[in-house]
């Protein structure tokens, strides 16, 4: 039995040294690939700097205090975006899910909405709100607004019958029955939409700072770019991917069901 | 004391369409104070329709159910509590949260249903569980939650719907004499729907027979010895008569269920 024990627990040791070993793997070609570009490969510098010089832009950009402005404006508009679609989506998707009728209106255009290349759209969001911030949230907040929608009237519409009937037989109130069944049924879905929907923000936002902006890190990107401050771009996109990564891990973890 | 009473009750599911079904038919059945009712029948008889219609879940098409002698027209778990046969405890809710969830929804505060549940938990025996989530504890256990959900409300009745219906033989039985015990003591009146021929003898002051659907009641069966009872029960004479009538009588209902069945397909 407890031979069994360890003997499993020392194979699951040896699968995940396994991953990790894939995973730095993984790491080496990329690596290795870029070093054979830059020398034997003979890649122009300005399509792909070498490590050095990324290296270098990098520490030149994570010390500019400017840099962590723009991407204190960047993390900014994500949350906002997040903000603005949480609130929208739940509250639409929670009237939404009292009426039948609506809700079985709703339910196709929400999953069209959340199918529809919402970056198509970009160019009128500038348009109509301009250059600034207010475009880069409302954009952000539009396109994460579906999946929190639509996964709100699912989860509260497809509340296993067996719930609503103890609710029923317990003579519980409407609002009892909102809150202590259907919202805790509907949890794990809700969440999930906001998991999406927090994803799809910091994409979003990214994209339309690179499409049209006048600040943000996704704006940095763009200037280094057309000035050819190619070790800068690169430099800057990962200091952006590293803000994401630590964004979205943040929102996950708010955005966990504990108990499913 | 009469308790409970079903008059002349007929329930029918899609009344005045082509698909009209008669889940029960003309049903008299009256349940007293304190005492024990067992309801068996063959599998789509109507008897969790009958369950059903006496704690005000479904509305009589005809006839009428009374409580102390007020109309049922909607649930009142104060007067009788269900216990359903899947538990249908809520996931997401403690142990202790869902063995109070009845007392919330009548109105008791968040610390008031928790002491409650907390009492009840230790009655059932789970004592040190309230703390956990359902699905940590084994079917039987969750039967026990779902039990003391309906008891923190001091209902005068309980209506459990097939209470051991997903439970392996070996639980079924340690739990029911344990039960029978615990529900002895609580001295509430029970209407247990089950499929055990078993189950209903050893529960019983009262076994109800239905007949296959339309279910109509068949024959009552009163069990004599008095409760609790011990497992020793099932080998006296009296828990033997009344199984080998049991079995005949509804092997007889079934295959009348399958003629009709059959005569209705070649129709």
């Amino acid at each position: 039995m407890t031979d069994t024990i360890a003997r499993s627990g020392w194979r699951v040791h040896k699968r995940r040294a396994t991953i990790w070993a894939l995973r730095a793997g993984l790491a080496v070609v990329v690596i290795g690939a870029w070093l054979y570009a830059n020398t034997i490969g003979g890649v122009s510098p300005l399509i792909l700097p070498s490590i050095p010089a990324v290296i270098e832009a990098f520490v030149g950009v994570v010390v500019d205090p400017e840099i962590w402005m723009q991407a204190g404006v960047t993390v900014f508009e994500m949350l906002a975006g997040f903000a603005l679609a949480a609130v929208t989506g739940l509250s639409a998707g929670f009237l939404l899910s009292r009426s039948s009728v609506f809700a079985r209106a709703a339910e196709p255009l929400l999953a069209w909405g959340y199918m529809f290349p919402l970056a198509l759209l970009y160019p009128l969001f500038l348009l109509w709100v301009g250059v600034g911030v207010e475009s880069k949230i409302l954009y952000a907040a539009l396109g994460a607004f579906f999946p929190i929608a639509f996964n709100t009237i699912r989860g509260l519409r497809s509340v296993d019958k067996k719930y609503l009937e103890v609710g029923r037989a317990y003579a519980a109130s409407r609002l009892q029955i909102d809150l202590n069944i259907k919202l805790g049924a509907a949890r794990p879905l809700i969440l999930a939409g906001l998991r999406i929907g927090s994803s799809i923000v910091t994409i979003y936002v990214v994209l339309a700072e690179l499409l049209g902006s006048n600040q943000g890190l996704g704006h940095e990107i763009e200037r280094a770019s057309s000035r050819l401050q190619i070790p800068d771009s690169y430099a800057t996109v990962t200091l952006l991917i590293l803000v994401t990564v630590v964004l979205q891990r943040i929102m996950e973890r708010f955005l966990r069901a504990k108990h499913e | 004391m009469t308790q409970l009473t079903v008059e002349n009750l007929t329930v029918t599911y899609g009344a005045n369409t082509t698909r009209e079904l008669v889940a029960c038919e003309n049903i008299d059945l009256t349940i007293k104070e304190g005492e024990f009712v067992t309801i068996i029948g063959p599998s789509g008889c109507g008897k969790s329709t009958l369950l059903h219609t006496m704690g005000g879940l479904i509305a009589p098409t005809k006839g009428r159910i009374r409580f102390d002698g007020a109309d049922v027209t909607k649930p009142n778990p104060r007067d009788a509590a269900f216990v359903f046969q899947d538990y249908s405890l809520f996931p997401w809710k403690s142990v202790e949260e869902n063995a109070g969830m009845g007392l919330r929804f009548a109105g008791a505060s968040k610390a008031e249903s928790i002491r409650e549940a907390k009492a009840q938990l230790e009655f059932v025996g789970l004592k040190d569980f309230g703390g956990r989530y359902p699905r940590e504890l084994s079917g039987g256990m969750q039967q026990r939650v779902a039990i003391a959900r309906a008891l923190a409300l001091q209902p005068k009745m309980l209506l459990m719907d097939e209470p051991f219906g997903a439970l392996d033989e070996q639980t079924r039985r340690n739990l029911g004499t344990e039960l029978s015990r615990i529900l002895g003591e609580a001295g509430q009146a029970v209407v247990m729907i089950t499929h055990s021929l078993d189950e209903a003898i050893f529960w019983a002051d009262r076994i109800v027979v239905m007949s296959a659907r339309p279910g109509r009641i068949a024959e009552e069966i009163t069990v004599s010895a008095p409760r609790p009872r011990e497992m020793e029960f099932m080998t006296t004479p009296e828990f033997q008569d009344i199984r080998v009538h049991l079995f005949e009588q509804l092997e007889i209902h079934q295959r009348e269920a399958a003629e009709r069945a059959s005569a209705a397909t070649v129709v």
